[in-house]
């Protein structure tokens, strides 16, 4: 599926993973290099969002100066980008802290589960 | 593209190219939507906010400058307590003694609280070094080096200007030393220049350093507080300040132009404005710095 500004509704859903784009980048490109449209385009594929070019572009200069992402030598006018070492230890550290938090969250929601509780704290 | 005019000309320089190529491939399958034209603009904005480190950093990242951004304002604000240091030598002697009780007591909260600041800030530079140790044994030296030894260089300079002015001071008469003498005051001006370069070169060198450390989020969160309560440090002492300010002002004007007791004149003047001045600059500073350290920690400081 080819995702145009603008085209696709869950595009701008607002579920909030749009402001993760450093992390969306960084994941679609630890499959391999990729150019700013490739980016968009697998980003839009496994996560459902798409980024804006602004946005991606000034993502990709941030993770470039932090020395996270390095460009590949290409001809024409697309250059694409790979995940560097750092890069990809910052990838890991970050998806350890989100599995944290998402494995915290699903076990509550069994517990939650399990004991049949629909009421919360600020239940009557 | 006239889009890309919003860019600064050195992003324009790097990212150019390849981003209208991508701009050029969206507008060949699609026309670009009104979003992505508002999110280009919005973009470009952005990086010419980040020039000035204002905007386009991780929440791990901003905790950190904005940490920083408090030390500058010490720097500033020590500057400033040198200016009011200065403009209050000997204010006790041309005081009537029943009426010294409020502007001494400001006095000596902003003596004690500006000690109590440069601990905590001696403290904040103690909690990197142990990163700084390590940083050096594994092979950045090279990285850092350059700001330290301008650093240095400068500070010895400096010393060796204080040790001549010092010399000197002591073969001048109190008037002299206080304005009589055009020499002195020349020199006594051009030595408070080194002081202000020599600091400011320190909390440069400092600056670069702490950008090149590895610092944990336990790390950063300690130095944020750190400088929130440098900044609440520097809020009470530009109070106390203005505290002895009034306080001298109305019970001993002279004072200010070195007039005789009794005499008639004005209490804004130069030495007082100037510092008074950069102590509420670098006050707001500092409480900018310190609260967006402490937002980016309360976001997390994850590292992306």
């Amino acid at each position: 599926m080819v995702a145009v500004a603008g085209k696709t509704p869950r595009a701008t859903a607002g579920n909030g993973r749009e402001n993760d784009p450093p992390l969306l980048i960084l994941t679609s490109l630890a499959s391999g290099p990729k150019h700013g449209y490739a980016l968009l385009l697998d980003i839009d594929g496994f996560a459902g969002v798409r980024l804006g070019p602004g946005t991606l572009y000034g993502a990709i200069s941030r993770l470039e100066e932090r020395g996270l992402i390095a460009p590949v030598a290409s001809q024409g006018r697309t250059r694409p980008y790979r995940l560097t070492a750092q890069g990809s230890a910052v990838l890991e550290a970050t998806l350890a802290e989100l599995r944290t938090i998402v494995e915290e969250g699903t076990s509550r929601l069994r517990a939650r589960a399990r004991s049949g509780a629909t009421a919360g704290w600020g239940s009557a | 593209m006239r889009l890309l005019r919003i860019y600064p000309a050195a992003w324009r320089a790097r990212y150019g190219e390849e981003f209208e190529a991508l701009l050029e491939e969206l507008d060949g399958v699609a026309r670009m939507s009104r979003h992505d034209r508002i999110d280009v603009m919005r973009a470009g904005v952005g990086e010419r906010l980040h020039v000035f480190g204002l905007a386009g950093l991780p929440p791990r990242e901003r905790a950190r400058e904005g940490s920083l951004l408090v030390l500058w304002a010490w720097t500033l604000f020590v500057l400033g307590g040198i200016g009011v240091q200065k403009a209050s030598e000997h204010w006790q002697a041309v005081t009537p003694p029943a009426k010294q009780g409020l502007p001494a007591a400001a006095f000596d909260v902003l003596v004690v609280v500006a000690g109590a600041g440069s601990a905590l800030v001696q403290l904040g530079v103690a909690l990197v070094l142990p990163r700084l140790v390590a940083l050096i044994r594994g092979g950045g030296w090279a990285q850092i080096r350059r700001p330290i030894i301008r650093a240095g260089l400068l500070s010895m300079l400096t010393a060796a200007a204080t040790i001549l002015l010092a010399q000197w001071a002591h073969s001048l008469s109190p008037a002299a030393r206080n304005g009589h003498d055009v020499a002195y005051s020349g020199a006594f001006a051009v030595w408070a220049i080194f002081v202000a370069v020599c600091l400011f070169a320190w909390s440069a060198a400092a600056a670069a350093t702490t950008r090149r450390l590895a610092l944990s989020v336990g790390l950063l969160r300690v130095e944020a507080s750190l400088g929130a309560a440098v900044a609440v440090a520097m809020a009470v002492m530009t109070i106390a300040t203005a505290v002895w300010w009034e306080a001298v002002a109305t019970t001993a004007p002279w004072f200010f132009e070195g007039r005789p007791v009794g005499s008639n004149t004005s209490v804004l003047v130069a030495n007082m404005i100037a510092p008074m001045l950069l102590m509420l600059c670098a006050t707001s500073l500092g409480a900018v710095g310190s609260m967006r350290a402490l937002r980016a920690i309360a976001s997390g400081a994850r590292p992306l």
